[in-house]
């Protein structure tokens, strides 16, 4: 890990406090015998979430994201004209910036981007891209911002959800929205994660993440169990966004 | 259908390619079935100032990876394992976008697919590179330098990877410690006495193209232009998928997905199977008279 010398003076040869911190505290034990997780939910169970469209007022759109302890804010700006003429494509473009908050997480992040948040930035923008009518806004690009306040896990996923509300609510065509879910397999058999970026209405994949190793067979089994999720929370985000409506549609 | 969004955007010529190349038994224009790679060649050994090296070349693609191996400290989260460090330079010689910042994106999303699947214990097993847990370890630096851009660099790259891998060598070392404690390293005597890295696991990178409906691997440049959406995935010897995921703006449908998950494992298996087999073989032929000219 990287240090901040001028935030935290430390002698040269002091080690990361991480390295003395006990490894005892992950839960050893993630769904005990009664098919019960150590939140007391079930295995196919969702966090309890909350979402709101429209929480920044200078942006054209933006939202606001709970599910359990993750909470992800989400604003977008333009379309706004492409600047360099390199650039140009009859197309509108995407712009996605994806950023940890500083203590959004155990460690510290730093200010400047690194490789996981521009990684994550383009996973956004690649699973965003097919929702959003591009050609609606030739050679212009429409900005993106996510910022997770807090890291509870499946912040990919939060942010997926997040800035498609987002972009819904500052009235931008869409073919659809999309939903984010993540899937964690249990350790004994793989280890691993598996999220997707799912349009409910089409009901296609627009994006598909897999870290860890994991059987085929396993994948495709959490495939079908985000895609279940999903398809779950569409309503709630459909009324999220009904309620949001400046004219108050009954 | 296979593919929601884009009809409006395919120009005739790309309506034109699919049509034709895959009315005809299946097969691309240029001969090849939708599951058949180009023929590659590949080099171990060729940059002296290296631990490892490899080149690959892939009918236009051609990738010079270097392994620098060095000694750092462990990650904090993992004190008795070592690192690898992925890094991608797309040369300006390679194509003209990549000019200044251009290539920077395309860099970014190889070195992170790279390393997302080399980021598991079952691919690679970095407790070996580790010297004193929580003090120092062995750094392996992977640098990867487009040459050349002939579509497909993904797979090409994680095959040069998967060479310079197999091609490094990490000199001994003994740990010893002196009256106060303090440990202390010490380099043996004979330059040959090295250390392998064991590459048995490690995964290799299979791209499918989405064209129509059908799906290509190792696809050419024309065919990658006309991809509306791609399933990247890191497979290992023994068919076990280690990284997953799609790129460009196009969606899939779920059954599609499927299909080219279970075309990708088989394609994985047989393409890692294949370089293991050349490496070894390589390994065992007679010394190359004088170093090799690149882009030859």
């Amino acid at each position: 890990m990287s240090k901040d010398n001028r935030r935290l003076p430390v002698p040269s040869e002091s080690k990361s406090p991480y390295l003395f911190v006990s490894k005892d505290k992950k839960p050893t034990v993630l769904v005990d015998e009664n098919h019960l997780r150590s939140d007391g939910r079930k295995v196919g169970e969702i966090r309890p979430i909350y979402i709101r469209a429209g929480a920044v007022s200078q942006a054209r759109g933006s939202a606001y994201i709970e599910m359990g302890q993750t909470k992800v804010l989400c604003a977008v700006y333009g379309p706004r004209e492409v600047t360099r003429r390199e650039d140009f494509s009859m197309k509108g473009q995407l712009k996605c910036e994806l950023k940890f908050a500083t203590f959004s997480r155990r460690y510290r992040c730093q200010h400047q981007s690194d490789n996981t948040e521009k990684d994550l930035s383009m996973v956004l923008r690649d699973t965003l891209e097919p929702a959003v009518c591009l050609d609606r806004f030739p050679r212009s690009h429409l900005d993106i911002f996510v910022t997770v306040l807090e890291d509870g896990g499946s912040a990919l996923a939060a942010a997926i959800t997040c800035a498609s509300v987002a972009i819904a609510r500052g009235g931008i065509e869409m073919y659809d929205l999309v939903i984010g879910m993540t899937v964690y397999d249990e350790p004994p058999t793989d280890n691993g994660t598996v999220t997707v970026g799912w349009l409910p209405c089409i009901e296609q994949i627009s994006g598909l993440t897999q870290r860890g190793q994991m059987d085929i067979s396993i994948t495709k089994e959490c495939l079908k169990q985000c895609v279940a999720s999903c398809q779950k929370m569409y309503p709630v985000i459909q009324q999220t966004l009904i309620k949001a409506h400046p004219n108050k549609l009954e | 259908m296979a593919v929601v969004q884009g009809w409006k955007n395919w120009y005739p010529g790309r309506l034109g390619y699919v049509d034709f190349v895959f009315g005809l038994d299946n097969l691309r224009n240029d001969g090849r079935g939708c599951e058949d790679y180009r023929s590659l060649d590949l080099e171990t050994d060729v940059v002296s100032n290296s631990s490892g090296s490899s080149r690959v070349r892939l009918a236009n693609t051609d990738i010079l990876v270097g392994v620098k191996a060095e000694l750092g400290e462990p990650a904090a989260d993992k004190p008795s394992e070592g690192r690898i460090e992925f890094f991608v330079d797309c040369s300006a010689n390679a194509a003209p976008e990549f000019e200044g910042r251009g290539g920077e994106d395309l860099a970014l999303a190889i070195s992170n697919t790279l390393a997302q699947s080399y980021d598991n214990v079952s691919s690679l097993d970095k407790r070996k590179l580790c010297v004193i847990p929580g003090h120092q370890c062995w750094v392996l630096y992977v640098d990867i330098l487009l040459l050349e851009c002939g579509g497909n660099l993904f797979d090409a790259a994680s095959v040069a990877v998967k060479a310079a891998l197999f091609n490094t060598k990490i000199p001994n070392l003994d740990v010893t410690k002196n009256e106060k404690g303090e440990p202390s390293l010490e380099l043996r005597d004979d330059p040959f006495d090295c250390m392998r890295v064991d590459v048995a696991a490690a995964p290799c990178l299979v791209t499918l193209n989405k064209i129509g409906y059908h799906h290509v691997v190792d696809a050419t440049r024309e065919e990658e232009s006309c991809t509306l959406a791609r399933l990247i995935m890191g497979v290992t010897a023994d068919g076990n998928v280690v990284t997953l995921k799609t790129e460009k703006s196009g969606s899939l449908d779920p059954e599609s997905v499927f299909e080219m998950m279970q075309t990708g494992k088989r394609v994985g298996i047989s393409l890692n199977n294949t370089l293991s087999a050349k490496l070894k073989q390589e390994e065992t032929m007679a010394p190359k008279k004088g170093k090799k000219a690149f882009l030859r």
